[in-house]
């Protein structure tokens, strides 16, 4: 069965499942009921996370931005995923070490200086998703497929996401132009792709370790229904916690009192990823940084000495969501590897203790998370019912009340779509407006949990402090987002509900957002195509200057040329170098043009010239 | 049992206000249930109403699909636990919720020869853990004055298991008082369990502390 079957007239483009990740990106789509990854043309399936800005303002994502990484490190942004839907508050520490300038007023979103604009992590990622979005067009087109754009997607995120994170992934998408069908969890992608072969029954866990996050899922498989039945983690564990301590050890090696620039930092971090990845397999990597004559050998023991502390961190979420599972390690009848962290042997060891068994690792862990996603898309868009995926909200979502103490009305590790409702009532006499808090996360202090939104319900009916009997409902949606809705019940007035995200944006500023990246775009555009005209117009000038510059040149002039054609030319060639100390990109392709045109004559001329020298300095019996 | 989808045009209905969760799955008011019917009847719901199969469905139907799939998880959360199980009856019976304050107020009378007993030993724990005891010999008097406690739960969930059966009983050939003074019953005793939680949290406290004590 077709992927893209039409079920309705509304479904044109394509449908792709993204994973957007810490350190890389996918695309993957169904077709004929297999899951594929797509490929940019040099077969590379994974797109770095990394996006730069040129001096002329050009965007670079990907492979090139990469590099840019070691040419240009403060105009490129890397592991973006980890401020989405953050504040500067949160983030300031690991900001210290990073060489692009993230800013922002406390309290509010990251912002992040890239020349002279400011994007917001959502923004960062948009340009990621843009590219992925690209290759899955480019590889349609390619096979010959009539509805090439692709315009609605599956994002995945890590499953101990909180609101504020999936909000800013679901934006990004928008900001991409993109729909987002659903935001899905990574590891549940997983299992999904995992699952795909084998459909019996069991506990499944899923122990994913990617660049940036850690995740652990505990799911139940019995008839297709994939029943998440607990999730744990820490959003902020992952690949790059690892690569970070080997800066470290190389700095403190090669003096640590020294103020490192930026692009010395990104030369370390660029040796110390290749002695982890060759560690992988050998005993023995060497980290070598020839810009600054560093060269070390390093064991896997003394490799596996530094990240121990750090990969131990996921044992107590593993234990966790064991524990609210119901289940002893025992009970788990597969685990599954997913991200590339868990490429790392200590990991492997790790999980083989936690639960007693190898875990899986069949297919490649960084693709199965995008094979994963594009399955869930195709589940959605052809209402195929083989397979159901029924996940869980990780964090408990509350309301702060008296006394800053948090009342829990949804909790976490409950099953999603899920509803929760709270009475309030007024405290003062013909009061027309409530003040409410909305929090996530498991303490009981509305100070320690995540602060999610301010809501203000207004348009109350005065009556007496305590009459009003306002119910406000809670719904989180099958993409772990909240939403909330409030009604008086004695009057059966419905109150409308001001929503300020506290680490996110307002769907005034995506708008805005979008309206701006149209702009850009364009301004984007235009720079490309000056770019080209004037690379077009030099190459012309150049030839024209060349042929002009010859020292037999008023001799070719006389015997082939006509009255008045040389200056003619030279005229021409004046006029295009002027326009081209300018901006106007139509002005200097017509000058182009006439020039082109203008020595058209004089070309045939030299061409013929040239073939008659080649001729004469041979022999007849050569020819 | 509930009507989830129009008898006529095969549409999913709205939710509206609703209130049973064993109509809403389908099956009796019982208190000791089938999980494996409870599990299946859970799985086959899902599948009729998940808001992924209402994609290209209308807005009405999205939301009723939203809000019955929301409804169906609340429904199989409560019924999966033998205690919110209880908990969910008493309310559908029209019995006050046995959450309140009402329980942790006032000790049970069954229950307080083993409170006052427990206080005691928690205060000569916590004096000598003041004055420098060996934290381990504190330790096993904690796991020892917990013993009681444990025992009285134990006890306590037969008795629970043991008032369900009888409901069930009662539900399904019984008087209409008897049932009453049944469900009186299990409300009596879901207050006491949750002051029996209430003493095992405060132990699992004197516990953390003292392991905080060690540590520094």
């Amino acid at each position: 069965m077709s992927g893209f079957s039409r079920t309705g007239a509304e479904d044109m483009g394509k449908v792709v499942g993204i994973d957007l990740g810490t350190t890389n990106s996918l695309v993957a789509y169904v077709h004929d009921g297999v899951p594929h990854v797509i490929r940019d043309g040099a077969g590379d399936a994974l797109l770095p996370s990394v996006v730069s800005i040129g001096e002329d303002g050009t965007f670079y994502v990907g492979r090139e931005a990469q590099r840019r990484l070691l040419t240009a490190p403060s105009r490129s942004v890397y592991s973006v995923k980890r401020f989405m839907g953050r504040g500067i508050d949160d983030v300031r520490d690991e900001a210290a070490l990073l060489p692009f300038t993230v800013g922002g007023e406390p309290g509010g979103v990251v912002r992040i200086g890239l020349d002279d604009r400011e994007f917001t992590p959502p923004e960062i990622s948009a340009f990621v998703l843009r590219e992925l979005k690209q290759r899955a067009e480019d590889h349609f087109r390619e096979q010959g497929e009539f509805d090439f754009e692709v315009d609605r997607a599956v994002i995945t995120v890590p499953a101990y996401f909180n609101d504020a994170q999936r909000t800013a992934t679901r934006d990004a998408g928008r900001l991409a132009g993109l729909e987002v069908l659903r935001i899905v969890n990574e590891p549940t992608a997983a299992s999904l792709a995992y699952g795909l072969d084998r459909r019996d029954r069991g506990i499944i866990a899923v122990y994913d370790l990617g660049g940036g996050t850690f995740d652990i899922s505990i799911l139940k498989v019995e008839d297709g229904v994939f029943q998440v039945l607990s999730t744990n983690g820490d959003t902020h564990l992952g690949g790059d916690d690892i690569d970070r301590r080997l800066v470290e050890l190389v700095l403190r090696e090669i003096d640590g009192s020294k103020e490192r620039s930026a692009e010395e930092i990104q030369a370390i971090r660029k040796a110390v990823i290749a002695a982890k990845h060759d560690l992988t397999d050998a005993d023995e990597a060497e980290i070598r940084v020839d810009t600054l004559g560093y060269r070390r050998r390093l064991t896997r023991g003394d490799f596996e000495q530094l990240i121990r502390p750090l990969v131990e961190r996921t044992i107590h979420p593993v234990r966790q969501a064991l524990a609210d599972a119901g289940l002893e390690p025992s009970e788990v009848d597969e685990a599954v590897l997913v991200g590339g962290s868990t490429r790392v042997p200590l990991v492997r060891r790790i999980v083989s203790e936690l639960f007693g068994r190898t875990p899986h690792s069949e297919l490649n862990p960084d693709e199965v998370v995008a094979l994963g996603a594009a399955v869930q898309a195709d589940i959605l868009i052809s209402g195929r019912r083989e397979m159901l995926l029924l996940d869980v909200t990780p964090l408990s979502l509350g309301i702060e009340t008296m006394g800053g103490v948090v009342s829990k009305i949804i909790l976490r590790n409950s099953t999603i779509p899920a509803s929760g409702r709270e009475m309030f009532t007024t405290g003062v006499d013909n009061q027309t407006s409530v003040d409410i808090h909305v929090l996530q996360g498991e303490r009981e202090l509305a100070a320690d949990c995540r602060s999610l939104a301010r809501f203000k319900l207004r348009g109350i009916p005065p009556m007496p402090a305590g009459l009003p009997r306002i119910e406000v409902r809670f719904q989180i949606d099958a993409n772990g987002i909240l939403s909330v809705a409030a009604s008086e019940l004695r009057t059966s007035i419905a109150q409308t509900i001001e929503v300020k995200p506290s680490y996110g944006l307002t769907d005034q500023e995506v708008e805005r957002m979008l309206i701006e990246s149209f702009e850009h775009a364009q301004a984007d555009i235009d720079a490309r195509l000056l770019i080209e005209a004037r690379n077009e117009a030099e190459t012309v000038i150049h030839a024209t200057e060349k042929s002009l510059r010859r020292p037999d040149f008023a001799e070719i002039a006389a015997a082939d040329l006509q009255p008045g054609e040389h200056e003619r030319i030279e005229s021409v060639l004046d006029a295009l170098k002027q326009v081209m100390a300018g901006t106007d990109r139509d002005a200097i392709r017509d000058r182009t043009h006439d020039l082109n045109h203008a020595t058209q004559h004089l070309a045939e001329v030299m061409m013929n010239r040239g073939v008659r020298e080649a001729l004469a300095g041979k022999n007849v019996k050569d020819v | 049992m509930d009507e989830h989808f129009c008898p006529q045009c095969s549409r999913i209905l709205a939710l509206g206000r609703h209130g049973d969760f064993f109509a809403f799955l389908g099956l009796p008011r019982r208190l000791v249930i089938d999980q494996a019917q409870l599990e299946r009847r859970f799985r086959d719901l899902s599948r009729q109403f998940h808001p992924d199969y209402f994609y290209n469905a209308s807005p009405t139907e999205r939301l009723a699909s939203l809000e019955r799939s929301s409804y169906l998880n609340d429904a199989y959360r409560a019924l999966r636990n033998p205690i919110s199980r209880i908990e969910h009856l008493l309310a559908i019976e029209g019995l006050p919720p046995a959450k309140s304050d009402e329980g942790t107020a006032k000790v049970p009378p069954s229950l307080l020869e083993e409170v006052f007993e427990l206080n005691e030993q928690l205060d000569e724990i916590r004096e000598s853990r003041e004055s420098g005891a060996d934290p381990a010999a504190l330790r096993e008097r904690l796991e020892s004055a917990r013993k009681p406690i444990d025992l009285k739960r134990e006890e306590h969930e037969r008795e629970v298991e043991a008032l369900s059966a009888r409901w069930d009983q009662q539900q399904a050939e019984g008087a209409a008082s008897d049932r009453r003074a049944t469900l009186d019953a299990l409300r009596e005793r879901l207050l006491e369990r949750n002051y029996i939680n209430n003493l095992l949290a405060t132990i699992d406290r004197e516990v953390a502390s003292l392991e905080a004590q060690t540590r520094t």
